[in-house]
């Protein structure tokens, strides 16, 4: 990625979280109100129902002080109907008092049932009945005393006479009245409040309703040029990443076709002079033997002449220096193909096929069972392993070099074990091979893989070849490799192969 | 050999040393035909054109020719020597370090007649030489303008 795709990247991601905390903040408020809002709405539901309450326990006050008037209304009746009776002796008023007289315990109990609820008046009612009674009683034995007499002498004396018990019972119920004002007008007071409180609850749940449905918009408006901004971003971005991505690709693949192109007349225009020291070393061989007879001639024949270290030369020192000659150039002949093998291997043609990965280990491990056998050593397959579509050359030449290693790199003295296994991870294959072999210093965990590098005991043939050419494989096959080990314990080699690799197309230098 | 005229060989190789230690195992086989040798592509194909005991006006040849050239590639001289009238039927032998399959059959695709590689190896290289000493001395070289 370019600097200023990183930058951008960064810019936006910033925005992005500030944007993200934004939202949060607002989505708590709107949840905040919307809590609010069911609290408000259940304030209401209660607030209406003690409205409801109230209306009722009003009503009920208009009913019982109604019926407290009927009594005081009946009482004056009855009170009329005798005094009436008292002066005139007419019977007309006589059955009038009667009338009265009797509804009177009526209204009495009627008011009992409706009183039921509240206690200290039921004492009161309690009151009212045992005064009416004797007040009655009192009426009646006046009423009885006047019939006797037919027409009473004194009419206002009979008349006084009952006054006490009248007065003390109107009394009564004229408490009774005033405290059931007293409630009306509590009631009332307390309903008025009750409404009013309503009207707040139901005016703030209007304002809150409004500014949630504000807040929700607002929100709402947010997410969407949220979700265009990022896009737009996420667009922007991807454009930018396929460019970089293009643009880093070419210069890999460049840089890698340099290198190839490098190795491949690097390792041509060193073998030329190869051939001449080689060749004129053959030639001083040639030479060598033609003075070695001379020596010899000049030995048999005149040994005064001989030079004592001419005679060392021929024998010892020039074969000595022909055959390091000779070793070394056929080292360095080694290496030089080592890196024009790694070159073309380089730039040979992949052809992806389908690959049976189980097939492939065993023809592997079969391919090298005569090395094994003679390293008491196993090569075993765990469980199944996930196919593959890959170049069968290339992936047999990784899993070839690393089995091989792990049987040539074993423990002296410990029968060895080979386990193959793999599992699938996204669109990777990912093998282990693990043995339990000599193991390498962690040290030496890259150096294993670099050209002409070896690790560990020099005790074993090689070149330092076989690891570098099997990561130059695998990078090519678009994989990668790394291992673990601990010394002594064994090292577990981890490849992961793409399951679809790309096919490459061979390259000319 | 059957023609009268000998057949000149003609070595066309930058490397010094190459080239002595060709001639010196060529001589070795028992070939003791006149070898001219020409460090450059450019004077070998003066020669090969308009050498006046060159192949084209004089005299059969054989051409022994190295692909790496300090001043053309091999494979054009090849290509330039297959296209004369006058010099294609002269057999020409490359004799290259490069073993690289795809230009071996460049090279028998432009017309060479054998193609060695130039092995590290001195017993192989010089075997190679001598090979190629029986097979001169077997094969029928035509004469220029025939």
């Amino acid at each position: 990625m370019t600097a200023a795709a990183i930058t951008e990247a960064g810019a936006v991601a910033a925005e992005v979280r500030a944007a993200r905390r934004v939202r949060q903040l607002m989505l708590l408020a709107v949840s905040l109100g919307f809590l609010v809002l069911v609290g408000v709405s259940i304030l209401t539901v209660v607030l209406v129902s003690r409205d409801q309450d109230f209306t009722h326990w009003v009503n009920h006050t208009y009913q019982v002080d109604q019926k407290i008037g009927d009594l005081r209304v009946t009482l004056e009746r009855t009170e009329g109907a005798q005094r009436g009776y008292l002066i005139t002796g007419d019977a007309l008023y006589l059955d009038g008092y009667r009338t009265s007289a009797n509804r009177l315990p009526q209204l009495v109990e009627t008011l009992r049932a409706l009183m039921a609820d509240n206690s200290a008046e039921q004492h009161n009612v309690d009151l009212l009945q045992s005064r009416i009674t004797q007040m009655l009683a009192m009426q009646e034995s006046t009423l009885q005393a006047a019939r006797m007499d037919a027409r009473p002498t004194d009419p206002a004396a009979l008349i006084r006479a009952d006054q006490p018990l009248l007065n003390a019972v109107r009394d009564i119920a004229l408490g009774m009245a005033n405290e059931e004002g007293r409630l009306l007008e509590e009631r009332s007071s307390g309903q008025a409040a009750n409404a009013e409180m309503l009207l707040v609850v139901e005016l703030a749940s209007g304002i809150m309703l409004a500014l949630i449905a504000v807040g929700a918009f607002v929100l709402m408006r947010r997410y969407a040029a949220d979700l265009d901004r990022s896009q737009l971003a996420l667009r922007k971005m991807n454009e930018g990443l396929e460019d970089a991505v293009q643009a880093r690709t070419q210069d890999l693949t460049r840089a890698n076709e340099e290198i190839q192109r490098f190795a491949y007349i690097v390792s041509h225009d060193l073998r030329a002079p190869l051939v001449n020291i080689m060749g004129f070393t053959s030639e001083l061989e040639v030479a060598l033997k033609a003075l070695h007879r001379l020596a010899d001639t000049v030995e048999a024949e005149a040994p005064a002449l001989m030079f004592p270290d001419a005679r060392t030369a021929v024998e010892e020192d020039l074969p000595e220096s022909i055959g390091f000659i000779r070793s070394s150039t056929q080292k360095m002949d080694r290496l030089i193909n080592a890196i024009l093998k790694l070159s073309r291997e380089g730039r040979r043609t992949l052809n992806p096929e389908d690959i049976a990965m189980d097939a492939l280990i065993e023809g592997i491990a079969a391919s090298l069972q005569h090395q094994a056998d003679a390293r008491e050593a196993v090569v075993e397959i765990e469980g199944t392993l996930p196919n593959l579509q890959s170049d069968r050359l290339a992936t047999e030449q990784v899993f070839g070099n690393i089995v091989e290693n792990a049987l040539k790199y074993l423990k002296p003295g410990r029968p060895g074990h080979v386990i193959v296994r793999g599992r699938t991870e996204g669109a990777f294959n990912i093998y282990e091979i693990q043995d339990n072999g000599r193991g390498i210093d962690a040290k030496d965990y890259e150096r294993v893989f670099e050209l002409f590098r070896r690790a560990g005991a020099q005790d074993q043939p090689g070149e330092g070849i076989g690891l570098a050419h099997v990561r130059a494989l695998i990078v090519r096959l678009g994989g990668t490799i790394s291992l673990e080990s601990a010394l002594d314990q064994g090292t577990t080699f981890r490849v992961s192969l793409p399951r679809t690799a790309r096919r490459i197309e061979d390259k000319p230098v | 050999m059957t023609s009268h005229q000998p057949v000149t060989i003609v070595m066309i190789e930058d490397d010094e040393g190459h080239a002595r230690l060709i001639e010196r195992n060529i001589r070795r086989a028992g070939i003791f035909n006149d070898i001219r040798h020409f460090l450059d592509g450019t004077s070998a194909l003066e020669f090969l054109f308009n050498g006046k005991d060159g192949p084209s006006m004089n005299g059969p040849a054989l051409i022994l020719l190295d692909l790496n050239l300090p001043d053309m590639s091999g494979t054009d001289i090849l290509a330039k020597i297959k296209a004369a009238p006058s010099l294609k039927r002269t057999p020409v032998v490359v004799l290259t370090t490069t073993d690289d399959k795809v230009e071996i059959q460049r090279c028998y695709d432009l017309g060479c007649n054998v193609y060695v590689t130039k092995p590290v190896n001195y017993e192989a290289f010089a075997e190679a030489i001598r090979q190629l000493g029986l097979f001169l001395s077997v094969i029928q070289v035509p004469e220029a303008g025939k």
